[in-house]
């Protein structure tokens, strides 16, 4: 069989095994939703003051390329970075790597079944666009090449580069986790920076930017340069007509090296890839100290096997040996979100604390509660979805007021570490006398924690949270963006009562989710 | 003490049964429910554990239904499932006292407790190693530590000695003789010699179906004067299990001395003394005859 057909075979597997998934449906419902935030003007470019296209194929086309490139190269990214994953939960990985195939020929094959699935999404929104210039009416001549060339020249190789670093951060065992969805994050902001400041850019940002200030520059000379993909409710106000993108040989060439860069990086995944050998990945969690050698840990038999004692005995308990313990709880899920943290983890978390009593009170907000709060996001991560992504879930469930005891306690777990992490800062209100920034403060202690319990219990996985989180932490507290900021870091971006509303909407979210699992709740 | 299954159904996807009107009644004593893979004993299990609901019927312990009141049975229940993990970055005895707070057992009963299982199940020596390290048959013994943690009434093992050692299996065997007395152990197996040793009532299972349930002693009744042996040359092999239910073979220098089950037996077939692997393999066998596939 040549590498062609088992190339095939193994992206056709892959494909069909995520897209009969209730997941897939959801994703589609998610690039949906991106189509309809563009045609109800929720998402738009605009540029110069105010500035935006008329509807024509080109503006059209550009519009629903920049989005699906913006959102599917970040949120894409968490979806599709978990086929390698799969071979190992599923133990498939195991059966693959008994078989001839190539490292190289997995990691490909692996790339390019991310790249069908956000290709499938991708699709949805060339299929929109279409609608969407007939729906808004201002043009109703449908140019195909303008309409669907940006989709093809711009958010392909996009996609193409977000498959192949989804499966070498997945090679990777230090990008692996939830650091890797850390990092990503800061990657991708980084790559539209990079645009911002003239480097062509893998989203595909930096032709857009380049095309539109041009045409922008003939209608306003005095226009300033300035290019903003927003989302929200402000509204351009004056129109100009771009007549698409003039693709030079130089900018198809980039575009293409972009496609060629996914493939390196498909291939440098190989070298990473060790064909799912578990002594690779015991000598790696070793070295995190996470696990021992499996022959060192294998206890001796203590007698010969003729030799064993037949006597067996348990002490019985008494009845009453069964109470509420609740508080022992909290405290066992604390120790369980704790355990296995090197000292630099507590040694950064004790520096940040320090930070936020002894700083300025401008560093204190924008710099170390900021960061206090970002620092546990991998163990918040796993609140809720603990009990999924470790299959602990038949011995947790069977167990007595599962829903009305553990679930709180879990949730109770997640507050302490916020409480903890950010009480140098309530230090610091309080001794200011700032009442509602102490209020604003507590809701955010009780808002990390719900919204992670949340996404946790209904995802099953820590991803969602981790991709979120970040998110929100970046648009809102770090820019102090009303609506945004839930930790309320400013008397002009806090929003109390909406944080306040939303805790409870997780909460009840949450235990709507633990219900639904449970048999019997 | 006692737990009824009554008429219980339950169906994934409302086309295939996984069981179908399963009724059965038990008080102290160790049951061994045996069934090929896929008969329905983990589907079973996972409903009188509370883990999943049945379709259709009641399930009731000491009179309280499940559905209405399930922690009536979860705060006596111990339960091993067929596949379970753990946490990793515990050792084994946080992982025990994480499960004992679950369980709401009291902190100084559950410290003795787990060091007395983590003796008992011969995991004394690597208490405080994490678990993630563990080989699957530790990992198997921190399981029937915990099913074992807050003193059951009611045990559920589902394929318990799956990936136990010899000696460790008798261990287990042993445990569960010495537990059956004031509670109701349910042994769920596809392994006969598990039952032959600890239970004091089997319940064959088959496509969701219960085929028997009686003592060991009954079932071996039911066989008697059905099983052969015969001795044949080994040309002759594949044609005879054409024709006949062969329970076992070994060759020898004779020839291929087969064990076979049938009312009639072949010319030159000697009666021997029935197994209860025998008796297992003639009721489904029985079964099969009666249930079209």
């Amino acid at each position: 069989m040549n590498r062609g057909h088992i190339l095939y075979h193994l992206v056709k597997a892959d494909f069909l095994e995520r897209a009969r998934s209730y997941s897939f449906l959801l994703t589609l419902g998610g690039a949906l939703y991106i189509g309809y935030a563009i045609i109800t003007e929720k998402a738009q470019v605009m540029i110069g003051s105010g500035y935006r296209g008329i509807y024509n194929s080109a503006w059209v086309g550009a519009l629903m390329t920049i989005s699906a490139s913006v959102f599917l190269s970040l949120a894409g990214f968490y979806i599709v970075k978990n086929s390698l994953e799969r071979d190992v939960r599923t133990r498939v990985g195991q059966i693959l790597a008994s078989t001839p195939i190539k490292k190289s020929v997995y990691t490909v094959a692996k790339m390019i079944s991310n790249f069908t699935v956000l290709m499938a999404m991708v699709g949805v929104l060339m299929l929109a666009a279409f609608g969407m210039q007939l729906l808004r009416g201002e043009d109703l001549h449908i140019s195909p090449w303008q309409l669907w060339s940006p989709f093809v020249l711009a958010a392909v190789p996009a996609m193409a580069v977000t498959a192949a670093l989804a499966i070498l951060f997945e090679t990777i065992p230090l990008l692996r986790g939830g650091f890797g969805n850390v990092a990503y994050f800061f990657l991708w902001t980084f790559a539209l920076v990079s645009a911002a400041i003239g480097t062509d850019d893998f989203i595909g940002m930096r032709v857009f930017h380049d095309s539109m200030q041009a045409a922008l520059f003939k209608v306003d000379s005095s226009a300033g340069p300035n290019f903003a993909f927003t989302i929200g409710n402000e509204r351009a106000y004056r129109t100009l007509v771009w007549e698409g993108i003039e693709w030079t040989p130089k900018m198809l060439a980039m575009r293409f090296a972009w496609v060629l860069i996914a493939i390196a990086l498909a291939l440098l995944a190989s070298a990473f890839f060790h064909r799912f050998d578990p002594a690779f990945e015991t000598a790696w969690l070793k070295r995190l100290g996470k696990q021992q050698n499996r022959a060192d840990v294998e206890p001796k038999l203590r007698q010969a096997p003729d030799a064993i004692s037949l006597h067996v005995h348990l002490t019985p308990l008494a009845r009453s040996a069964t109470t509420n313990r609740f508080v022992a709880l909290i405290i066992s899920e604390l120790r369980l979100m704790l355990k296995g943290l090197r000292w630099w983890w507590y040694a950064g978390a004790v520096g940040l604390w320090l930070g936020t009593v002894l700083s300025p009170d401008e560093h204190a907000r924008q710099v170390f509660l900021l960061v206090a709060w970002i620092w546990p996001i991998l163990l918040w991560s796993k609140t809720g979805c603990r009990e999924a992504q470790h299959s602990t879930g038949a011995l947790i469930f069977s167990s007595p007021m599962a829903l009305i005891r553990q679930l709180p306690a879990i949730w109770a777990a997640g507050a302490a570490l916020a409480l903890l992490t950010g009480s140098g800062f309530a230090v610091r209100l309080l001794m200011s006398g700032d009442w509602q920034g102490l209020l604003a403060w507590t809701i955010a202690v009780l808002f990390i924690p719900s919204l992670a319990l949340a996404l946790g219990v209904w995802s099953g996985s820590s991803k969602p949270f981790e991709a979120l989180y970040v998110l929100w932490w970046y648009l809102g507290p770090a820019h102090f963006t009303p609506g945004l900021d839930f930790m309320g870091l400013t008397t002009t971006s806090r929003n109390i009562a909406l944080y306040a509303l939303f805790t409870a909407g997780l909460v009840i979210a949450s235990y709507a989710g633990r219900w639904r699992k449970l048999a019997y709740a | 003490m006692k737990l009824a299954i009554e008429n219980v159904s339950k169906t994934y996807d409302k086309k295939a049964w996984a069981l179908k009107s399963f009724s059965l009644e038990l008080t102290p004593g160790v049951l061994g429910l045996l069934g090929p893979n896929g008969a329905g004993k983990s589907t079973l299990m996972s409903i009188l554990a509370t883990i999943t609901r049945a379709s259709e019927g009641r399930i009731t312990w000491n009179g309280a239904d499940i559905a209405s009141n399930p922690d009536a049975i979860r705060s006596v229940l111990g339960y091993l499932p067929q596949d379970f993990g753990i946490y990793p970055n515990l050792n084994a005895v946080e992982f025990l006292e994480y499960l004992a707070a679950v369980k709401g057992l009291n902190a100084a009963t559950a410290k003795r407790r787990i060091d007395e299982l983590l003796t008992l199940v011969n995991l004394g020596d690597v208490r405080k190693r994490p678990l993630g390290g563990y080989s699957g048959g530790m990992k198997q013994r921190i399981g029937i530590a915990q099913a074992l943690l807050n003193d059951p009434q009611l045990l559920i093992v589902d394929e318990p000695t799956a990936g136990l050692d010899p000696e460790e299996r008798v261990r287990f065997r042993n445990l569960l003789s010495e537990l059956s007395g004031e509670r109701i152990v349910i042994l769920s197996t596809h392994i006969v010699s598990d039952v032959e040793a600890t239970a004091t009532d089997i319940a064959l299972i088959s496509k969701g179906v219960l085929v028997a349930h009686a003592s060991p002693e009954q079932l071996l009744r039911g066989v008697e004067g059905n099983v052969w042996e015969w001795v044949i040359s080994s040309t002759e092999l594949n044609s005879v299990r054409q024709q006949y239910h062969i329970s076992g073979t070994v060759r020898r220098g004779d020839g291929v001395h087969v064990r076979l089950i049938a009312h009639d037996p072949p010319n030159g077939a000697q009666p021997v003394a029935p197994t209860l692997e025998d008796a297992y393999l003639f009721s489904l066998s029985a079964h099969r005859a009666m249930v079209p596939a």
